[in-house]
């Protein structure tokens, strides 16, 4: 990867580091105890997992009618929640797998935690399919096992099995890919460590001595997941779009629905991405490793990401004018200017209209506006998964079955307690592995170190951090 | 249910022996052979050494430890040893019976599985209900099996008997309290009692009365009886307020009788139909199918009857009528006065003036004779409000010492309640006979458990000479005894014979042999004319017309028409599902939604609703605004100054400064399923001049705004209309289109141009027909771009065996609700309670969808019954992962409950929206407790119990929580005929099998049939150009045929 690089680009390593002090500052939190601030966020998750476990216990133990779910609207915020965090789970997988392929050097430094994170996602995600339903005890109906019922197979033509594959193998595929990268920087530790640290992590690293041979497969195997998970980005996030496109529900049935799904979730998927990691290199003094010019580009992708959508939002409001159908016509029209009317601004104003800021080089650079912009977006894709769900479900076919939905306290509780269990997730791996990719990060250093790439300015850094 | 004695009895001989009915007596038997044989001194000389005793205890113990690990299985089996002829394990038994309730009768079929009645049909034989149930004969056979009724005497029989007839014999004042009674023997039985105690008078009244009627025709022709009313007969019926196809006198014979001349020939070339106008205050059920309705407040009822008298005479007196109100009925009078002996007019009202101008009407039109005759005069409605009045009176002046309640309950109903049962406490003996508890029962002395119908032998005669048999289908479930029977005994009577099994069994049958019997001559013995009308259920006599003279100077009663009131004014009215109060505590018909408001659980405090040009209507003061949220406002209601709390709902159709409130609710004695659930509004009646109860009363303020709100409100349909109009901007716009958005025009069409419901003037038949064929090429249109070749499929699958298929012709739909009781009870339809319809979780299977359309100042109504469309490109199943549902070869949408999961994705996606799922543990049938439903406050949930659980029906499974299910096609009917077929080695035919909401159709609104049968029912009524299939052009190809509903509206009225 030590091609030529540009002295026009922006270094993607600054600091002057040299390759030890890489593993140092990389190594170093997994090493001592943690601060004040981790263990402040730490006890929040843990305590929002609680009320997690608490929702799911009430959802199981009462059934499904504590939900606020009726006759009419027979998925909400479940099911938006779902679609939302499996969204959110794309970026990872697009970093990994597309920015590899297309051998973008500003991934290494954000890769490790957004797969983390994609995985933690799709964790969060997984939890609603199998909540959502009336009788969980018997979920596992959904699998195709052999049984002594005939044997009675489930239904192929359902695009929620589809979801059950298309969600199980992403979580394999990307755990797979994560892990991988994971083992040369799990060797590194093991180095350094001693005692039952140094047994763990020599059992992680699977036993990785850095020979020529294990770099060598290693890169093939990246190489061959990322080629895998390719199709993932785009197949994952357009057979959740089939719930709704392949139905007859006016609003759902729509064949925009998989290109503007995979760019919503890439879109929610770097939001998630930045809010992380704008976090992350503070609290773990990363800023060196993960720059403004990481943050730019990922700006760049929310802003193109994010002006897909808008045009897919407009796309389909004309379309269902110029179908003529009126079903379809009136769907539309209520999302709009029907009682749900806000959420639909909602997503509007923070999908389409908010990341337009992003055409400024100085926003992009700013890491305030970044951070706000990345949580807006979140809550204006959640938005956006509300009104294809809840407002279309409300008013469709037959008038006399329209109804209204208003979350009782556990969905919400169910909601905030996933964002419990991804935090608790996030946190802990903040603490037992590398954040970020220290064996991909030394790969750029000599072509994107500030030291190499930006000659005297470089150097002087590189003074500085010497002395 | 019976005393469940734990004796093991060895022989018959053993019910004589004194030793062993000593023994039974006591509870814990003194001579214990095993203490005495232990205190005897040779037990401590006894050989047993410890090693013994460590084997003993050793095996004890873990033969214990065996045992209480084991969990004992609860059996229950039937132990027929010598199986009873008429009942065969798996198969149903049918007995011909009469469902009655004070004035309310239907003639009734029982259908019972082991011994159990489980079902209510009509009985077709009847010429009174015509095969028709109401929803409440349909929701009775719960009331059998009702947790709350009163299970024994409040002392032993003979002890009981003993203290009345001690106290009734040193009574100087004794009265029977009742309400209308159709039954010939049981006035027999009381005229028995009466006869022995010279003190004894009988009171009937009815809650709703029809007292002016009878005191009308009494004074118009010397004859106090109803008569009967021939609405197949009429070209034009003109109803003054009477809810004759909801509540009024006999609805399911009215139903009957009017939808015949509604149906419309599709292919006529200049079809015709009968003219129906509505004068009233609020929209009742008869309102809404009314093809005008001319509103007026509820005070100017006699002022409106006059005015149409007036007009009709052509006199020009002055009228007090509000002047829309009165040009209207002008015109009408105008266009009916040609048509005499084919009109018919008809008053709801309780005033005798305005029933007697009403008979005067009726007389210049000509009507009686032709559409309403007295050969077979209705008993139905007897009571005559003034009598009650006077007993109250009676009672404070505690004149009455002895007074018999025979399932009456006037402590709740009476306008008067309060000081009814003040007064109760200077009534020394108080017998309360009835099989629930009520209100009046709480203040009696002594109850006299009476059994359910069900459970009892009887007779009705609703109609001159048109007699019904109530015969028991299952042997009483409580210490009971029937009302007839205890006042026989009471009076001693040397005609009852007590020793006998069934006493007033054989009363009734030698009052048949003395009575009916003569009556006529198709039989030569009594036991094969018994045998016959046991088996018919129905026996009608001939009867004749009597002469019929105009007695009454009608000036006079013209001048006693009071004038309209001043202010604003309530008009209080009876639902279908509650009557009086006195159906409150059957949870069915608690949650039937009511046709017109779409409310369950309670009643509802109808409020104005108009437009005047927004984005949303207008309410009065502004309430209600989030009602499509869920939201209803509460105002404080102030009346005969009583200030009651209740809830609002935004109704069409009333008149200016009108409100409305059902009757019935807010009781605070009864079933747990009444209890206190809605406002009390009887204590708003008022009565007038004559003592007759008027159903109105004027608001003694404004109804007040509370700040407080509903938060279950159990409503099942927020939304009200389809194509609702109104002028804006000089051009005619949908309102309701244009209210359903936050702002701007609203998306004119978007309601309209859905294929959902068509409807036309009856002038405008020919262009809905080309309407409806343009909409349906269209759909074609689209329908035939698919890739999928369903014409092949149908070919292939659906051509062969039976393909199942249904009519629904939204003419004949009034809207009255008994198919969906009949649904409830055929499918063990879960009930839900207040909180969970509000929070539209209500289970229904089929419900009737209720749309206005027309000027949405008095928009015109049509209700379209929706349950599973069964199509046949189902969109529910391919859409399922685990394929818990899918289709049949028959066209049948099944449900798999064992299999489903309950993701919902199927509900979602159903156009219909008619799929539910179990979002709690509705049928008590889940592993875990702490999701059973409480319906109403009860201790045991409801249908926890093994009593409420007998009246499933063992053919239908019972669902689990989380598990989704619809509507059938009573696909165990279908099984059930197809068997039946094939045992008698033939082919299926017409009528083998017709789902539970067909059968309960009075108007034959429900066809069911088989599409392949070309010469079926089904196929006549689908060869219409007005059917449709609603949501054709998503291609479901569903098997639920509707068709268009067509009123007669005359613009030039109202």
């Amino acid at each position: 990867m030590s091609s030529v690089v540009s002295p026009i680009r922006q270094p993607l390593v600054t600091g002057g580091k040299t390759y030890h002090q890489i593993t140092e500052d990389i190594c170093s939190p997994t090493e001592r105890m943690p601060g004040t601030l981790w263990f402040i966020a730490f006890a929040a998750s843990i305590a929002l997992l609680g009320v997690f476990a608490f929702s799911v216990f009430w959802t199981v133990y009462y059934g499904i009618g504590s939900w606020n779910l009726n006759r009419t609207i027979g998925w909400s915020w479940d099911i938006t929640n779902f679609v939302w965090w499996v969204g959110i789970g794309h970026a990872g997988t697009l970093i990994s797998a597309i920015l590899l392929l297309f051998r973008q050097k500003w991934r290494t430094g954000v890769n490790r935690a957004a797969e983390a994170m994609t995985i933690f996602a799709v964790i969060c995600a997984g939890q609603y399919p199998l909540l959502h339903v009336g009788r969980i005890w018997l979920v596992f109906f959904i699998f195709p096992y052999p049984n002594t019922r005939g044997p009675l197979w489930v239904n192929f033509n359902s695009p929620l099995l589809w979801d059950v594959f298309a969600i199980s193998t992403y979580l394999t595929v990307s755990l797979l890919f994560w892990y991988t990268g994971l083992v040369p920087d799990f060797a590194t530790i093991r180095d350094r460590a001693k005692g039952i640290r140094k047994r763990i992590y020599n059992g992680l690293s699977f036993g990785w001595t850095g020979s020529a041979k294990h770099w060598q497969r290693w890169e093939a195997l990246s190489l061959i997941l990322a080629g895998l998970s390719t199709p993932l980005v785009l197949s994952v996030h357009t057979i959740v779009s089939f719930d709704f496109a392949t139905s007859v529900i006016p609003g759902w049935h729509t064949t925009i629905f998989p290109p503007y799904f995979v760019a919503g979730a890439v879109f929610s998927g770097f939001a998630m991405v930045q809010t992380l990691m704008i976090i992350t290199r503070k609290v773990l003094k990363l800023e060196d490793y993960i720059t403004l010019e990481h943050m730019e580009s990922m700006n760049k992708v929310i802003l193109v990401t994010g002006t897909i959508v808008g045009v897919a939002y407009l796309t389909e409001l004309f379309i269902a004018w110029y179908s003529g159908y009126v079903y379809e016509q009136f769907a539309f029209y209520n999302r709009v200017l029907g009682p749900f009317y806000w959420s639909y601004i909602g997503m509007m104003t923070c999908n389409v209209l908010s990341p337009q800021i992003f055409w400024w080089k100085k926003m992009r650079r700013n890491v305030f506006v970044t951070f706000v912009m990345s949580l807006f977006v979140n809550v204006g894709m959640w938005f956006e998964r509300f009104v294809i769900i809840a407002t279309t479900l409300a008013r469709d076919y037959i008038p006399s079955s329209w109804s209204y939905y208003t979350p009782t306290w556990v969905e919400i509780g169910l909601f905030v307690g996933t964002i419990g269990l991804f935090f608790t997730l996030f946190l802990l791996f903040t603490r037992v592995a590398p954040v970020v990719a220290i064996a991909e990060v030394k790969s750029i250093l000599k072509s994107s170190g500030d030291q190499y790439s930006h000659g005297s300015q470089g150097a002087e850094n590189e003074k500085e951090a010497v002395n | 249910m019976k005393n469940n004695n734990k004796e093991v009895w060895i022989g018959h001989n053993d019910i004589n022996s004194p030793e062993l009915q000593e023994i039974a007596k006591q509870e814990f038997a003194n001579t214990v052979p095993v203490v005495d044989s232990m205190a005897d001194e040779k037990v401590m000389e006894s050989s047993t050494n410890r090693r013994d005793f460590l084997k003993y205890l050793g095996f004890g113990l873990g033969a214990a430890t065996v045992a209480a690990s084991c969990e004992i299985p609860v059996k229950r089996a039937i132990p027929y040893v010598v199986k009873p002829d008429e009942i065969v394990p798996g198969v149903a038994s049918y007995y011909a019976s009469s469902f009655v309730r004070g004035g309310d009768f239907s003639s009734i079929l029982v259908k019972t599985r082991e011994g159990r009645p489980i079902k209510i049909e009509g009985n077709s034989l009847s010429p009174v209900s015509h095969g028709g149930t109401s929803a409440r004969a349909q929701a009775a056979v719960l009331d059998l099996y009702n947790v709350n009724r009163i299970s024994k005497p409040s002392m032993p029989w003979a002890e009981l008997d003993q203290e009345i007839m001690k106290a009734l014999a040193s009574s100087k004042n004794i009265r029977l309290v009742g309400n209308t009674n159709m039954s010939p023997t049981a006035k027999k039985a009381m005229g028995e009692f009466l006869a022995a105690y010279p003190a004894a008078k009988a009171v009937n009244y009815d809650a709703v009365s029809a007292s002016g009627i009878l005191e009308a025709n009494d004074a118009s022709f010397g004859m106090a009886t109803i008569p009967s009313y021939h609405f197949d007969k009429a070209d034009f019926i003109i109803s003054f307020g009477a809810d004759f196809l909801g509540t009024w006198i006999s609805s399911e014979e009215f139903q009957y009788g009017y939808v015949k001349n509604r149906k419309v020939d599709p292919k006529a070339e200049t079809p015709t139909m009968s003219h129906h106008t509505q004068i009233e205050s609020y929209m009742s059920l008869t309102g809404s199918n009314a093809d005008n309705r001319i509103m007026v407040r509820p005070s100017e009822q006699g002022s409106a009857i006059k005015a149409f008298y007036n007009a009709l005479k052509g006199s020009s007196m002055g009228s007090d009528l509000n002047e829309k109100a009165r040009t209207a009925l002008e015109k009408l009078a105008a266009k009916v006065k040609a048509s005499s002996g084919k009109v018919l007019v008809v008053s709801g009202s309780n005033n005798v003036a305005e029933q007697v101008v009403v008979n005067a009407i009726n007389e210049m039109l000509g009507s009686y004779g032709s559409t309403i005759t007295f050969d077979r005069a209705s008993n139905q409605r007897q009571g005559i409000d003034k009598n009650i009045l006077d007993l109250v009176a009676e009672m404070k002046s505690g004149k009455v010492d002895a007074m018999i309640v025979m399932d009456a309950n006037p402590a709740y109903d009476l306008p008067e309640a309060s000081d009814f049962a003040a007064a109760m406490s200077k009534v020394k003996t108080s017998v309360f006979m009835s099989s629930v508890p009520n209100e009046t029962g709480a203040l009696c002395n002594y109850t006299a458990p009476t059994p359910h119908f069900l459970e009892a032998w009887g007779d009705v005669e609703p109609k001159k000479g048109m007699f019904s048999i109530v015969q028991p289908t299952i042997s009483p479930l409580f210490d009971t005894r029937q009302g007839e029977e205890s006042l026989l005994v009471w009076a001693s009577s040397a005609n009852l014979d007590q020793t006998s099994d069934q006493p007033y069994y054989e009363y009734l049958k030698a009052n048949w042999e003395s009575t009916m019997f003569p009556m006529q001559n198709n039989f030569m013995s009594f036991q094969s004319f018994w045998d016959k009308t046991l088996h018919d259920g129905v026996f009608t006599a001939k009867a004749s017309e009597p002469a019929i003279n105009m007695v009454a100077d009608v000036n006079a009663y013209l001048n006693k028409i009071s004038k309209p009131g001043q202010g604003e004014e309530i008009v209080l009215f009876e639902t279908i599902a509650m009557g009086a109060g006195e159906y409150a505590d059957n949870p069915w018909l608690q949650e039937l939604p009511d046709p017109v408001s779409r409310t369950t659980w309670g009643n509802y405090f109808g409020i104005p609703v108009s437009w005047e040009g927004g984005n949303s209507m207008v309410t009065y003061k502004d309430l209600n605004q989030g009602e499509y949220k869920g939201n209803a406002d509460i105002v404080e209601v102030s009346a005969n100054g009583i200030a009651q709390n209740i809830t609002c709902i935004a109704s069409f159709g009333l008149a200016t400064d009108t409100f409305s409130a059902a009757l019935g609710a807010g009781r605070s004695v009864v079933g747990f399923a009444g209890k206190n659930v809605g406002t009390n509004s009887m204590s708003w009646l008022t009565r007038d001049k004559d003592g007759n109860v008027q159903y109105f009363n004027a608001l003694d303020a404004e109804p007040k705004k509370t700040d407080l709100v509903d938060t279950e409100f159990p409503c099942v349909q927020y939304h009200h209309t389809f194509g609702i109009t109104g002028q804006e901007d000089g051009k005619e716009i949908n309102v309701d289109e244009k209210t359903l958005m936050t702002i701007g025009e609203g998306f004119q069409g978007g309601l309209t141009d859905r294929s959902i419901i068509y409807q036309a003037n009856l002038s405008e038949v020919n262009d809905l027909k080309a309407k409806i064929a343009k909409k349906r090429d269209f759909a074609k249109h689209l329908n035939d771009a698919t890739l999928y070749p369903y014409e092949e499929y149908n070919e292939k699958y659906y051509s062969q065996g039976h393909h199942w298929g249904m009519a629904i012709d939204l003419n004949a739909c009034l809207g009255c609700g008994a198919c969906q009781v009949a649904c409830v009870a055929e499918n063990n339809v879960p009930v839900v309670g207040k909180e969970e319809v509000s929070r539209h979780h209500e289970m229904t299977w089929l419900r009737i969808d209720r749309y206005f359309f027309g000027d949405h100042e008095n928009p015109n109504t049509v209700y379209q019954p929706m349950m599973c469309q069964h199509c046949d490109n189902a969109p529910c199943e391919n859409v399922c992962p685990v394929g818990a549902t899918n289709h049949s070869s028959e066209g049948l949408n099944q449900m798999t409950y064992n299999r489903c999961i309950g993701t919902r994705y199927c509900a979602n996606n159903c156009p219909f929206k008619v799929r539910r799922l179990n979002w709690y543990d509705y049928t008590t049938a889940d592993l875990f407790g702490g999701n059973e439903v409480s319906v109403n406050g009860e201790e045991i949930p409801f249908g926890a119990d093994n009593l409420t659980r007998m009246v499933l029906n063992p053919d239908v499974t019972v669902r689990s929580r989380g598990v989704i299910e619809k509507c059938s096609f009573c696909v165990q009917r279908i099984q059930e005929g197809k068997l039946t077929a094939k045992k008698e080695g033939r082919a299926l035919r017409e009528g083998d099998v017709k789902p539970a909401c067909q059968t309960a159709c009075v108007t034959g609104a429900i066809t069911f049939g088989d599409f392949n049968n070309e010469d079926g029912a089904l196929a006549k009524a689908l060869d219409s150009e007005l059917n449709y299939l609603v949501l054709e052009e998503t291609n479901v190809q569903s098997s639920v045929h509707y068709s268009a509903k067509i009123v007669n509206r005359d613009e030039a009225i109202s």
